[in-house]
């Protein structure tokens, strides 16, 4: 490990070491800290995953190294960091859905996704996402996926972080990789929610 | 996202005062770029305590630029690849809460020792490389789904 991602780990480490005090303090709740990060979780990151999906839609040869080695893949696009040395990329079919959850805690291929939304954390989802994933999917996420379409659940482990390479929409023939990303979605690259349709 | 997981609570007046208060620190906030979670943690933290009335901006700014002052008086080249700009953020944070008397350095330190120590995400270390739940298709099946 480099110099500076060792002094990154040491901040990053300083960080958590402040919140926790602050709130042993009386000084903030996790939620008034989470209400700041909310207004700009969207901003971080989900934007390099959207441009690693684009490009395996444009490039087979680059999708079928994303789907070998995701780790080695985004590495050619400079994208990675710590907790994205194993991601794992599943691909969507029309016969098979995958979606990711993380049982215990929040396990997260943040390099290509920036941060967990709040959701991701809650017990609801990380629970009732492996035991009724078509009911969540389509009651919370008004995400239904067709009754004739698997739907199989990943769990992301600190080890082995999943994400999803959603289908290309329909009508996008001669789009620019730029412009596909814009049809990236961070919920679509986690399996609960669509791209956006081309307009 | 939706109904049922989250919490809806952040409203624009919130998104507007942070805005002005990044304004302050006289950057757009578009410019405002998160490489990493702890720096979008770090920022909601020093705004957080902040608006909960744990010191004023301006003292923050200040010990914001003087960390970013001894940085740049500290390296040859301002291209110096130790650079990040969050890093002074939670420098900033951390001295106008220990000028306040909220935080010492000594617990600090050795907390951020014992968070280093455990490995990320103990309890949950090991691959997982099966689904952890499948919901299968009707049409591989003779009947409805069970």
């Amino acid at each position: 490990m480099s110099i500076e991602n060792r002094g990154k780990k040491e901040v990053a480490a300083r960080v958590k070491a402040l919140e926790s005090m602050m709130i042993e303090k009386g000084l903030l709740t996790t939620d008034m800290v989470d209400r700041f990060v909310e207004i700009y979780e969207n901003e971080v990151g989900p934007q390099l995953g959207a441009k690693v999906v684009a490009k395996a839609w444009m490039d087979p040869e680059f999708k079928a190294r994303l789907l070998e080695d995701a780790t080695a893949a985004c590495r050619e696009l400079e994208i990675g960091g710590m907790q994205g040395e194993d991601m794992v990329v599943l691909e969507v079919t029309d016969e098979v859905h995958h979606a990711v959850v993380c049982t215990l805690c929040s396990c997260y291929p943040w390099p290509v996704l920036g941060t967990p939304p709040n959701w991701y954390k809650e017990p609801q989802y990380r629970s009732r996402m492996v035991r009724e994933p078509r009911k969540v999917l389509a009651d919370e996420f008004s995400f239904p996926i067709p009754d004739t379409t698997e739907i199989r659940v990943w769990d992301s482990s600190s080890e082995i972080r999943y994400w999803v390479l959603p289908q290309r929409p329909g009508g996008t023939d001669g789009w620019t990789e730029d412009q596909l990303a814009e049809l990236v979605t961070r919920d679509s690259m986690i399996g609960v929610g669509p791209t956006k349709a081309a307009s | 996202m939706t109904a049922g997981f989250g919490s809806p609570s952040t409203t624009l007046e919130q998104r507007d005062e942070v805005e002005s208060l990044i304004s302050d620190l006289g950057f757009h906030p578009e410019e405002l770029v998160f490489d990493e979670p702890w720096e979008l943690r770090a920022f909601a933290l020093a705004v957080a305590a902040h608006t909960s009335g744990r010191y004023a901006w301006p003292e923050f700014q200040q010990a914001l630029a003087s960390s970013i002052k001894a940085w740049e008086d500290s390296v040859e080249d301002l291209a110096d690849p130790s650079w990040s700009y969050f890093e002074h953020w939670v420098n900033a944070l951390q001295q106008v809460l220990e000028h306040a008397g909220q935080v010492d350095s000594g617990t600090l330190h050795s907390r951020t020792q014992v968070v280093l120590d455990a490995p990320a995400n103990r309890n949950h270390h090991e691959p997982h490389y099966e689904p952890v739940a499948v919901d299968p298709a009707l049409t591989n099946r003779t009947g409805a789904r069970a």
